[in-house]
């Protein structure tokens, strides 16, 4: 059985002010057991697969934060080990780490490369000096440009960068600059985010007491259509809503497990997991994460079981975020349900048929609906799949 | 048969010495004068309440009266009283309702009453309610007593106070008492001055009974007990009795007197106050001011000055949750039991779902009604805009009454609308006469005369149509005067008007709960007003949304709410699945609250808003 691996670093040098992710800072001292409890899960889910008559093949594997690139070499081999280890293993399965520019250099990531690493997301955001700064990231844009270099100077041919938009004072020409500086640095693939806060986070507060001021909604929104069309222009394709990749071949494979609603493991403090209709997280703490690990071989904190309904549903929700959307045939294979039977006239109210493109064989979002996905999101778990079986 | 007519001989003799000496009197104060202290000292003084039995302010025992200062339903107290001469009487005190909104019920305590302390606060002097309230004493020849009260106050200006009395009702100062309820001052005084200024009840004993409804209530147990004054005859507690005005017959379950708890007694007489238990359900089959009499002996002629109780102010009343309807309406009719005033049918609305049109008999009930059901029933409402009622003739000669915007009819079918006008009397600083003349010519108001009644003090008197001063009027009132006015007003006449109905279209559907009925000439603010607010407050949908204010087929104003461009998680992957579906369900779990109008979803809080907007 096919999944895909996420391992989760909580660690980071300084956690940013916008940031909600588990993640903790002055924790690296942990580093070390941290890694051996990782080792030890793994062992771990891949024997209760054992125990279910499932063997687990590692489709991807990809190493999140937190910040990954905090490790040492020695950390990612050993993990790289444990898991060719312990799971079934592709020739060539796109293994991404997420790298903070401000963290690596040429030696380090020719020392990944070489344990198998094949492909780099490097967390950007911007490439304005005093935006960053306001951002609390540990890295200037030259560090930014410069790791890139270091990426392909270490062997790395697959290279995503995250950008942010939508930040406080950013206006469009601001936005248009990055996207071609960004665009000259030619990485394979990019992921944009618009600034969301989140609550409980320094910005949250920020905002509330005034201190913070976003561009307004439909200012984002506009930034959102220049990055389509300056991407494009750069050959790039769009698809998923915050993605881009330079043709099928760059198009995160990992991230794809999550969007085609097909099962992933997460190992480490708060990751998540989807896998034989159940999905589970870890406890967050990553000393509670090592201690539980020790004591009774796995950290989960809580499980949802996921019925037949709610799969539809989130299959749906997950798959419309796709350019390639939710096809018919796939949907029929999957559930042995007719789709449009399964929709109803959900999608079908006034102004929502507008956000939706349907070629007769897929179903997915028109243009102006990637931008309002959640209307068409909202109206599918309104449906009757939605309802009453969710809790 | 002898041995009864003896004790029935017995009884006239006992009861004219009796008559003699009853005295039946009410207060008239403004709110905060001090007419709970002072009624609460008068009881102390007579012993009918010892210090230990007081309960803080006796006389208001429910709390919305208390925490607003003002009284909403009549008392009547009966207090044993030896005077300086050694004579005894039986004093009633028959309270009275604060408030202008209860005029009419005033008028009826007062009619049961021979005389009147008028009462007013040494630093404050007269103010617009009392005025009203001691010519409306003086229409039923009441004797009057004033009491200028709180003289212990560092800011009290006693004679002044005491001239102001004399110059504006002219009751001469030598009559007047000085006192502090607060420390006792004065009360001997004025229990003396009840004796000898009020005289004794007239009426007869041997005509048939006729006996004055001032107020009632409803209980469990006994039905409506009716509140009278007995103005001729007797009334005994194995009568069968009939009320005049509304033909109720029914069989007297107890008779008795307040001391101030209600205790039975055999009967009551010519000259007495107290309470027959008539085991009637509704509080509507014996209104205020209706003539109670022996059925088997009635009285040729009822009382004079009954008027069935009238609402003037209407409002529909939602439940915010939809759930609570039932609670609602149950709640209503526990209310009406106690309140014959309080009309109510069932409405509903396309904005605000099922509700009750209400009636009121003004604002200040209005707000009663509404602050009970909130607090005593735990609902929570949500009020439509206030309308009086109209009369329309319409182009094929019918009348209509109407008051509620909805019901109007198509303005080319209507030939004529009339509206109530109201007299209203302000009474304030002469400083503030030209601020105070501003807001009541904006609201329409004619002027009609201004006195002064001290160097610094005036009285104004305007007409003014009773929709423009249902909202907002006392307030901006009191905040333009520094909350020095007082005001005052009753119902003058119904007067034609160019009225117009006033629709908001939000995607070309109308609302009706937004819909009112207005002066032409104030219609464009108040479109132009409604449609800026929703503006801000619906929120934006998928396609554009034209709002619009409309007379007939015309657009006064009009906005626009841009189509929602953005609405989009950004990011969702492994970790955000769950976390995300929650979001998105709790997105569709507000959409199902959502009211739907042409198409618009909006959320219930919009219109609540508007509402309340228009409100302040």
């Amino acid at each position: 059985m096919d999944i895909a691996i996420y391992i989760h670093i909580p660690f980071c040098e300084r956690k940013c002010p916008y940031c909600d992710f588990n993640s903790f800072s002055g924790r690296q001292a942990l580093r070390t057991a941290y890694v051996d409890a990782l080792c030890h899960e793994m062992a771990a889910v891949a024997a209760r697969g054992r125990a279910l008559g499932a063997s687990y093949a590692a489709r991807t594997l990809y190493f999140g934060g937190g910040t990954p690139t905090l490790l040492d070499p020695r950390h990612f081999a050993q993990l790289l080990a444990c898991a060719r280890e312990q799971f079934g293993w592709h020739e060539r399965l796109e293994t991404t780490t997420e790298a903070n520019p401000g963290t690596i250099d040429v030696a380090y990531l020719r020392a990944l490369r070489a344990l198998g690493v094949n492909r780099v997301s490097l967390g950007v955001q911007s490439l304005d000096d005093a935006m960053l700064r306001r951002l609390g990231r540990i890295h200037d844009a030259s560090a930014a440009i410069a790791a890139v270099e270091a990426c392909r100077e270490g062997g790395f041919e697959n290279l995503s960068v995250d950008l942010m938009y939508g930040l406080p004072d950013q206006d469009l020409p601001h936005w248009r600059r990055t996207l071609e500086q960004v665009a000259a640095l030619a990485p394979e693939h990019l992921s944009l985010y618009p600034l969301t806060i989140e609550p409980g986070t320094p910005f949250w507060r920020r905002r509330e007491s005034g201190r913070l001021i976003l561009p307004p909604d439909d200012d984002v929104a506009e930034m959102f259509e220049v990055a389509e069309e300056a991407l494009k222009a750069n050959s790039f394709d769009h698809y998923e809503l915050s993605n881009w990749a330079l043709g099928m071949v760059h198009q995160c494979q990992h991230n794809l497990t999550y969007w085609r609603n097909q099962p992933y493991v997460g190992l480490g403090a708060g990751a998540h997991s989807s896998l034989h209709l159940e999905r589970y997280h870890n406890v967050e703490s990553p000393s509670d994460y090592i201690r539980l690990v020790g004591d009774r071989a796995d950290a989960v904190a809580s499980r949802e079981s996921i019925d037949r309904n709610l799969e539809m549903a989130e299959t749906l929700i997950l798959g419309l975020r796709l350019a390639d959307g939710v096809r018919r045939t796939a949907f029929r294979d999957r559930f042995g349900r007719n789709l449009d039977e399964v929709i109803g006239d959900a999608l079908s109210r006034p102004g929502l048929d507008e956000l939706i493109a349907d070629d007769g064989e897929r179903i997915a979002l028109s243009p102006r609906g990637k931008l309002l996905a959640n209307e068409v999101f909202v109206a599918v778990l309104d449906s009757s799949i939605g309802g009453p079986s969710v809790c | 048969m002898q041995l009864f007519s003896l004790s029935r001989q017995n009884n006239v003799y006992f009861h004219s010495m009796k008559q003699n000496n009853i005295r039946n009197f009410s207060i008239i104060a403004h709110i905060d004068h001090g007419k709970t202290t002072l009624s609460d000292r008068l009881l102390e003084s007579t012993g009918t309440i010892s210090e230990r039995e007081k309960a803080d302010q006796l006389l208001d025992s429910m709390d919305l009266e208390r925490e607003k200062g003002i009284t909403i339903k009549a008392r009547a107290v009966r207090m044993s009283y030896r005077s300086k001469a050694g004579q005894d009487y039986e004093l009633n005190l028959i309270d009275t309702p604060g408030h202008v909104d209860f005029n009419y019920e005033v008028s009826r305590s007062l009619a049961a009453c021979e005389g009147a302390l008028l009462v007013v606060d040494a630093a404050q002097g007269i103010e617009a309610q009392t005025l009203a309230n001691v010519y409306l004493a003086l229409e039923h020849d009441l004797n009057i007593i004033p009491v200028v009260n709180k003289i212990d106050l560092p800011s009290a200006e006693p004679e002044k106070v005491a001239q102001e009395i004399e110059d504006v009702i002219g009751i001469p100062a030598e009559e007047i008492i000085f006192a502090s309820a607060k420390d006792g001052t004065g009360t001997d005084d004025i229990l003396e001055a009840i004796v000898q200024r009020i005289p004794p009840p007239k009426g007869s004993l041997h005509q048939a009974l006729r006996a004055l409804i001032f107020d009632s209530h409803y209980d469990s147990y006994k039905g409506v007990i009716a509140y009278v004054r007995v103005v001729d005859g007797v009334v005994r507690s194995d009568d069968q009795i009939l009320m005049l005005a509304t033909g109720k017959r029914t069989d007297v379950l107890e008779i008795g007197v307040f001391r101030p708890q209600m205790t039975p007694v055999d009967e009551l007489a010519v000259g007495e106050v107290g309470y027959i238990a008539t085991g009637l359900k509704n509080v509507a089959d014996s209104q205020v001011g209706d003539t109670i009499t022996v059925a088997r002996d009635p009285a040729n002629e009822p009382l004079p000055g009954y008027r069935p109780a009238k609402p003037m102010v209407f409002a529909g009343l939602y439940p915010v949750e939809s759930s609570e309807y039932n609670l609602l309406r149950d709640a209503l009719e526990k209310l009406r039991l106690n309140d014959a005033a309080l009309i109510f049918e069932p409405e509903s609305s396309i904005a605000l779902g099922f509700g009750f049109r209400c009636g009121f008999l003004g604002l200040l009930h209005m707000e009663i009604v509404q602050e009970r059901l909130e607090r005593e029933y735990d609902l929570d409402l949500l009020t439509t805009s206030p309308s009086v009622e109209y009369q329309v003739s319409t182009t094929d000669g019918k009348d209509l009454v109407v008051d509620n915007p909805a019901a109007l009819p198509d303005a080319v079918h209507i030939a004529e609308i009339k509206e109530p006008w109201m007299k209203i009397s302000v009474v304030a600083p002469s400083r503030y006469v030209g601020t105070i003349m501003e807001l009541v010519t904006v609201r329409r108001g004619e002027f009609d005369k201004m006195e002064y009644l001290d160097t610094q003090r005036v009285l104004l008197t305007y007409d003014v149509p009773l929709s423009e001063i249902l909202v907002d009027f006392y307030d901006q009132l009191k905040s333009r005067t520094q909350g020095y006015a007082s005001l005052d007003y009753v119902l003058d006449d119904y007067k034609a008007a160019k009225l117009v109905k006033l629709e908001i279209l939000v995607n070309n559907q109308p609302v009706d709960a937004l819909s009112l009925i207005t002066h032409v000439d104030s219609a464009y603010a108040k479109g132009r007003e409604l449609v800026g607010k929703l503006r801000k407050l619906v929120p934006r949908q998928l396609f554009e949304v034209p709002l619009q204010a409309t007379i007939g087929s015309r657009v006064i104003a009009r906005e626009t709410i841009p189509a929602m461009r953005k609405n989009v998680l950004a990011k969702c992957y492994g970790g955000d699945v769950t976390r995300k579906r929650k979001l998105l369900e709790k997105q569709a779990e507000g959409k199902k609250r959502m009211k739907r109008v042409g198409n618009v979803e909006i959320p219930q809080e919009a219109f609540m808003a508007v509402l309340r907007l228009g409100q302040e």
